[in-house]
């Protein structure tokens, strides 16, 4: 048996540390820590109720807004305020715009060269290549020309000798298998998407006044000032920047990015097999549609044991079992405190010990639903939206798994998905470009939302708070990028006397609970592939297919001269 | 109103510079980037061709920032040299990021600024030139705000970045009067 340690396993944030026990060529035990302490929720103690979001922004560098909005998400609810529709469609905007960044980002930057082997792009046929993907896609960037010309840099930085940050990659692995045009092409998209993800930073920028810490967030709704006659205001200039922007953005969403997780899961189809995990799901509703956020664009739900038939919908933001439902677990954390505690009464007070698999082993607090581990992401809403049998995730999935079955040549041709099949580590694959297919045609949605609202005459953004003088509760949801983020606020004469974000990395990095039952990272492990200790290319892929992130924040930590990624097989 | 890449459709006759500060400002003098493009904001004057930009600890998010530009100076907070004290000013250019040392970490987001880098540059968005201005950090601990010895350092920092700028016939004039600074972060309340 051998004993792997993964630290960093991300490969940027570099907080993340995975431990696995490997037998006969599989994973047979999982552990998951979180080496960076992430108390960040101690600083909005006692500061002004309307100002807490300017602080949340930056708890990560990556999901800024996310947080922001979900502050003050948490804050309204506190005081049951009601924000006016422009206000929603306008944040609306701004996640939806996030979202795609960030899965651009996931997708090609964060994790696509597990899969794609760049040293093998020299000797692609780029006219072959050119030819594949005209065969699944209409992307004007699979020219022969344009693939010609990755190649040739590719060729170029393969004979420099330089493979600078990609020197650190598992070329030649047995596991990577896509053919020299496949890497080509996924490789040709790498390049583009960066155009893509400035784009969406683009949309962000008008919309929040600044990027990435927006600027035009209240309590109460947005500080934007419409006016259709005033340059100096949100105006039909704005409105038109921002429709093309969009249209530029969305068909690289739907068919490039889309099309190739469709490539790649019809490449490696042995990875709807692996990866499963902990099979309870929830996802919260977002996307309001009006002022009171009653209707919602995409939808809620609860999935116990992988059984879809009996989803219970979470409707709305209000959701009573859902307040009743989540505790924080810390006997496997670096904190103080025995009894699993509702976030409204969190605490964060630490309780280092070093890592001990049977004690204590990480910073991550284990959130539990009903006593539950949850897994969140964009594979509990694909399933979600599955189960309730919403038009826009069927549309979607239907034909993602039509491009499957339809990559000729590939071993998964001919592959019949259905939507429990994604309940695998290439399925978290396909559902985060599902959902990017779903959010871009909803882009257009909001922003059309968004233009009528304004013409019909309306051009209110706020509605000032009110703060009473004794205690009030509220939680803030939002459906982000990596899944299902609530804040819980305790508010009095208008300051926090408490504040704790239970992020979707919380949930999915979640070490084990008080009966020791772990949580989704350590048991999507089990029973992953290794095929050589040395270089555990299998264990990233399901690790990364979650897409860690925990929680940016200083990394001086990190000594000098420190590799990039320590494996260590003890 | 200043809004970040918004400048896509100058003409690329028109330079386009990014002055941008990197670092978490919730954690002590990893917010010496903030603070310092903040301070050169409201002491120095650029043409619009200049951005000035808080990106908090964007990791490769940075790309997009980088894109198509023609000079970026990033502020950072650095990692200590043998015998260097905190508050040390240390200026690099992007040869000192990746060459020799190919495992050298000079600043502490520096896996993000490397890896879009590489990135912007096989693209063929990369920027023209890039250089760090970073300041040894004394404490990053979360809440404290910014140290003394950072904090002498960042004014110094900032007329660095001015002359950086100057040198490279960039107009940037030293404000008659600074324009009021917003280091939310620092005073008690938002």
């Amino acid at each position: 048996m051998a004993r792997i340690s993964i630290d960093p396993i991300t490969r940027i944030e570099g907080h993340l540390r995975i431990d696995v026990e490997v037998d006969g060529g599989a994973v047979q035990k999982a552990w998951a820590s979180c080496t960076m302490w992430r108390g960040l929720e101690t600083i909005l103690r006692g500061r002004d109720a309307r100002e807490g979001w300017v602080f949340a922004q930056r708890f990560c560098g990556v999901c800024t807004t996310v947080h922001a909005i979900a502050s003050v998400r948490a804050v309204e609810d506190a005081l049951q305020l009601e924000i006016p529709a422009n206000a929603q469609y306008i944040r609306n905007l701004i996640l939806i715009a996030h979202a795609l960044h960030d899965h651009i980002v996931h997708f090609y930057h964060l994790s696509a060269l597990d899969w794609v082997d760049i040293t093998t792009i020299p000797n692609a046929d780029a006219a072959r290549a050119a030819s594949i993907a005209d065969g699944v896609s209409n992307w004007p960037g699979n020219s022969h020309r344009e693939l010609d010309a990755v190649q040739n840099k590719v060729k170029g930085l393969i004979g420099s000798g330089q493979l600078g940050i990609f020197s650190h990659g598992y070329w030649g692995h047995p596991a990577m298998r896509l053919s020299p045009e496949l890497n080509l092409i996924l490789f040709a998209h790498y390049l583009q998407a960066l155009e893509f993800q400035r784009k969406s930073c683009q949309v962000v920028g008008i919309l929040g006044g600044k990027t990435p810490h927006i600027q035009n967030l209240a309590v109460g709704g947005v500080m934007n000032a419409i006016n259709l006659n005033s340059l100096a205001t949100f105006n039909m200039d704005r409105l038109g920047m921002l429709q093309s922007l969009l249209q530029e953005l969305i068909p690289f969403v739907q068919q490039a990015y889309l099309v190739d997780a469709c490539l790649l899961a019809a490449s490696y189809p042995e990875w709807f097999r692996y990866g499963r995990g902990v099979a309870n799901y929830f996802s919260v509703p977002d996307l309001p549609l009006d002022a009171k956020a009653t209707q919602f664009d995409l939808p809620g739900g609860v999935i116990m044991n992988g059984n879809l038939g009996g989803m219970q919908p979470i409707r709305s933001w209000r959701d009573d079992p859902f307040r009743a439902a989540v505790v924080e677990d810390v006997t496997h954390a670096w904190y103080q405190g025995k009894e699993p505690l509702p976030p409204w009464k969190g605490k964060t007070e630490p309780d280092y010990t070093d890592f001990h698999e049977e004690a204590k082993y990480t910073w991550v607090k284990a959130p539990r639903y009903n006593g539950h581990p949850m897994q969140v992401g964009p594979l509990a809403n694909v399933l979600v939206g599955c189960a309730s049998g919403h038009p826009l995730t069927r549309k979607w999935t239907d034909m993602a798994f039509k491009t499957v079955s339809s990559v000729p040549g590939s071993s998964g041709s001919g592959l019949n998905l259905m939507p429990e099949n994604l309940q695998s580590t290439m399925g978290r694959y396909l559902a985060r470009a599902i959902r990017s297919a779903m959010l871009s045609d909803l882009a257009l949605k909001h922003w059309q939302l968004l233009t009528d609202n304004i013409l019909k005459g309306d051009d209110t953004t706020y509605n000032p708070p009110q703060f009473p003088p004794h205690e009030i509760m509220g939680m803030g949801m939002h459906e982000a990028p990596r899944g299902a983020l609530s804040h819980w606020v305790v508010i009095e004469k208008g300051a926090f006397t408490n504040y704790q974000a239970v992020v979707p990395t919380t949930w999915n990095a979640s070490p084990r609970d008080q009966k020791g039952i772990p949580g989704p990272y350590e048991t999507a492990l089990i029973a992953n592939p290794v095929v050589d200790p040395e270089k555990p290319l299998e264990v990233l892929r399901t690790v990364h297919s979650f897409d860690p992130c925990m929680a940016c924040a200083c990394h001086t930590l990190d000594t000098t001269g420190r590799e990039i990624a320590r494996v260590k097989v003890l | 109103m200043n809004v970040g890449l918004m400048n896509t459709n100058a003409s690329r006759s028109q330079s386009r510079i990014s002055v941008v500060g990197i670092g978490n400002v919730l954690l002590g003098d990893d917010g010496f980037g903030p603070l310092a493009v903040e301070m050169f904001r409201c002491l120095y004057e650029c043409d619009s061709n200049v951005e000035i930009l808080d990106l908090g600890t964007p990791g490769l998010d940075l790309a997009p920032y980088l894109y198509d530009t023609d000079l970026v100076v990033i502020a950072d907070a650095v990692h200590a040299q043998e015998g260097e004290e905190p508050g040390t000013l240390c200026v690099y250019c992007e040869d000192d990021l990746g060459s020799s040392h190919a495992q050298l970490r000079l600043t502490s987001h520096d896996p993000g600024v490397q890896e879009s880098l590489a990135q912007l540059r096989l693209a063929g968005h990369g920027p023209s030139e890039v250089i760090v201005v970073g300041v040894v950090p004394e404490s990053c601990a979360l809440g404290k705000g910014i140290s003394v010895s950072v904090l002498n350092t960042s004014l110094t920092a900032v007329d660095t970045i001015a002359r950086l700028l100057a040198e490279r016939s960039i107009d940037c004039r030293r404000r008659h009067a600074p324009v009021p600074r917003n280091l939310w972060w620092l005073t008690g309340s938002a």
